[in-house]
């Protein structure tokens, strides 16, 4: 823990009563916004998984899921809080800490970051500012350390400005990912990560604790997968309740996680057999990309879509809170812990889509994955998301819509901030596309 | 004689490694490992180990063997080396051995390998020019057919035949290529041709180091006798030309849409082929690779790597976090 007296480099001083007063109006104003959004789930699919329930009590980040951390904490465990995907979250199974991801979904919050940053930087980096700054955010307070992917200019400032508060360990990532040297200095910076997470935690990560990390991370790959193979079918589960099961993975225990993932996974199974469709089957299918959706505020486009008249469901998603979570298993050839930690600097450098990557063909990796998607999913519309600030997903747009323009799937532009003001101009947005969708469906 | 009974060890050794073979292969039958690749790879390797044994009890011409390479690797690529070989199933139980020690293997510098993956071709080219050389060296006194070709062939110098040595890491006791080394009928690829030409008492000191060199090269690098290997000189090298484009039939082919390069397919390659991950998508072309379908097995997205024989698909990655459908 870092001494509160330091001199903060970033932060303004804010009067204490003033954080109190902040933090229980937009704690109570966030509360009342999560129960809304589980009830708008619930009226949209009448007939919601019983297994849902879990996550929708899981979803609630000021309750159960806080205490329990709480309680972990006071047995001595350490929370190492990260920013990106790119943390080796392994490592710190492995090392007996808890993994959460503390990126911020309030809209309320990012207007609070202003104080620190201008506007025009991407809301979710101000969002997360700002809820650090009156400490709403429970599971950033709670964590003892914080790991930074330096991946897009955002995430690599915000390392910086909670620094302020926060122990932070910086991993340096290289742009290129297609170069044998860059993986050669990725897999240092995981070694160097390991020894830090091991001193920080006083827990020595051995071959035995790695390889059940793995082992456990694998498991939940496999039931992840699985979620999202039945999407690709007939609407079984409207996208909004997979989005949550998946983004729940990010905060909830990794184990109860797969074991609830499954229990949802296995109900499924059964209505598939039934026939028993959420949603007409010739409902149009939407694949949305872009910035990424946090819980609890930024729900506002899967609530659109899929509250829509005519109504839409998301099947697939290339979110890094979504389908990137976990799609991509730890693949190791030999169990020594050499070879563990290349696999894992593998999995999460090579594999990911993230378009702050580049090569000598660009991020095609990321177009490969969307027109993989779009075909195995049957996706009939992509909705484009970005936040205004996001400036990586909002340049790959052209090459995204090349790309799909070719395949002949329409694909539409969906820029917001994060606020609740453009909710009505925006349905009329989504509707459209939708209408769209139908339209070109029947003929 | 305590080298008599170390003889006797070794034998009881590769019968040993018989009825592991037949084992492995009931294992095989009854677990239904037969979608493990590796586990396939390995009953298979066993039983043409055992195969081999066999045959070369019969005493048959290693010309016959040199013709039965020669074809399969036509039609199937380099399929011989990664399923077949003995020695590699030598360097592969190596690999189980070192795995067991829980050591990690050493990675070759990829220019050093591609330089290796050249040197085949000098070593073969020597091979051939043998003949020729050897022919001006000590002309044959009549210019009987017959006699200059078992001269050539089945002579001391061997220089064809030489070629597949890399059949022969077992102990034979009854192959007259044994070389008796300590009292013991012993076959190494090479001891022989290196005894034949350094001398008794200099060779046996060379072999003995060669031996130890091989055996620890392939204990710390995986397959690195594969990459120099003058026996496998692939005919994957002919696909090259057109008209040849139907040889090997035997190939991995790559989807690109599918592919997130997540580089899996390389760090578990056995012999570091890198087109795998290099190459875009489509077939994948090249000589180095040794179809032991490693790559294929451990790649996490379905369908993503396919082994097709001709326009058949015989085998394709799968999402191995789930366990094999029992159909």
């Amino acid at each position: 823990m870092k001494n509160e007296k330091v001199e903060k480099k970033y932060i303004p001083e804010i009067p204490a009563k003033e954080i109190d007063e902040l933090k229980s109006t937009i704690q109570a104003s966030s509360e009342k916004i999560m129960a809304e959004n589980i009830e708008r789930m619930k009226k949209t699919d009448p007939k919601r998984p019983q297994a849902m329930k879990y996550f929708d009590e899981i979803s609630n980040l000021f309750g159960q899921r806080q205490r329990e951390l709480a309680a972990e904490k006071e047995k001595g465990k350490k929370i190492i809080g990260y920013m990106c995907l790119f943390a080796p979250t392994e490592l710190i199974l492995a090392a007996d800490a808890i993994p959460v991801r503390v990126n911020s979904g309030w809209y309320d919050t990012s207007k609070i970051g202003d104080r620190v940053v201008p506007v025009e930087v991407c809301p979710v980096i101000r969002s997360t500012i700002g809820a650090k700054m009156i400490g709403l955010s429970p599971f950033l307070e709670q964590s003892d350390a914080l790991i930074s992917v330096l991946t897009c200019d955002g995430m690599t400032k915000l390392g910086e400005i909670l620094s302020d508060y926060k122990t932070i360990w910086e991993m340096n990532i290289p742009r290129v990912k297609d170069a044998p040297h860059s993986l050669r200095f990725w897999d240092d910076e995981i070694i160097n990560m390991k020894k830090q997470i091991e001193q920080f935690t006083g827990n020595k990560i051995t071959r035995k604790s790695l390889k059940a990390a793995i082992e456990q991370s694998q498991k939940a790959t496999r039931v992840f997968r699985r979620l999202q193979d039945l999407r690709k079918g007939n609407p079984i589960i409207m996208g909004r309740d997979a989005m949550l099961v998946n983004q729940a993975y990010l905060w909830d225990d990794k184990e109860r996680w797969t074991e609830k993932a499954s229990a949802l996974c296995d109900e499924l199974e059964k209505r598939a057999e039934r026939k028993d469709w959420v949603c007409p089957p010739d409902t149009p299918r939407v694949l949305v990309t872009g910035t990424p959706m946090f819980w609890p505020d930024s729900w506002k486009v899967p609530n659109l879509v899929e509250e829509a008249d005519p109504k839409g469901i998301i099947v697939a998603d290339e979110l890094c809170s979504g389908e990137r979570i976990l799609n991509d298993p730890v693949g190791v050839d030999e169990w020594t812990m050499d070879d563990m930690l290349n696999a894992i600097g593998e999995r999460y450098l090579m594999a990911s889509t993230c378009p702050c990557f580049t090569s000598s063909d660009g991020n095609e990796d990321r177009i490969n994955w969307l027109l993989n998607k779009v075909k195995e999913s049957n996706v009939q519309g992509v909705i484009y998301y970005v936040t205004r600030g996001c400036m990586l997903y909002a340049m790959e747009y052209t090459r995204v819509k090349k790309a799909l323009d070719k395949i002949n799937i329409p694909m539409y532009y969906l820029d917001t901030e994060y606020t609740r003001e453009d909710v009505g101009q925006m349905k009329t947005r989504v509707e459209a596309f939708l209408e769209m969708l139908t339209a070109r469906a029947d003929m | 004689m305590a080298w008599e009974y170390i003889g006797d060890i070794l034998r009881l050794t590769v019968l040993g490694g018989l009825g592991a073979a037949g084992i492995l292969t009931v294992l095989l039958w009854k677990k239904n490992l037969a979608t493990k690749i590796t586990f396939l790879r390995l009953v298979v390797q066993a039983v043409a180990f055992t195969a081999l044994f066999y045959v070369f009890s019969l005493k048959l011409p290693l010309l016959y063997f040199f013709i039965f390479i020669f074809a399969i690797t036509l039609f199937l690529g380099r399929f011989y080396c990664g399923w077949l070989c003995p020695f590699g199933f030598v360097m592969d139980i190596e690999v189980m051995l070192r795995k067991a020690l829980g050591i990690r293997y050493r990675i070759l510098p990829e220019r050093f390998n591609g330089i290796l993956h050249k040197l085949r071709y000098v070593i073969v080219a020597v091979f051939l020019a043998l003949p020729i050389a050897l022919w001006f060296l000590q002309p044959p006194q009549n210019l009987n057919f017959a006699d200059a070709m078992a001269k050539l062939l089945a002579g001391p110098f061997r220089p064809y035949t030489a070629l597949i040595d890399p059949l022969i890491p077992v102990v034979v006791p009854w192959t007259s290529n044994a070389v008796n080394v300590a009292h013991i009928n012993f076959t190494y690829p090479y001891v022989q041709d290196i005894i034949f030409w350094a001398g008794q008492n200099i060779g046996e000191a060379i072999a003995l180091v060669f031996i130890g060199l091989t055996l620890a090269s392939s204990f710390v690098f995986r397959r690195f006798w594969c990459r120099f290997c003058p026996t496998g000189v692939s005919l994957a090298v002919v696909n090259r030309f057109k008209g040849f484009k139907w040889a090997p039939l035997l190939h991995i082919e790559k989807d690109e849409e599918k592919c997130t390069k997540c580089g899996v397919c390389k760090r578990v390659c056995p012999a570091q082929v890198t087109e795998v991950y290099e190459q875009k998508g489509g077939k994948i072309n090249t000589s180095m690779c040794m179809l032991c379908l490693r790559c294929a097995e451990m790649c996490p997205y379905a369908e993503t790597l396919k082994v097709n024989i001709g326009n058949k698909t015989v085998f394709k990655s799968r999402n191995w976090l789930e366990p094999p459908k029992v159909e």
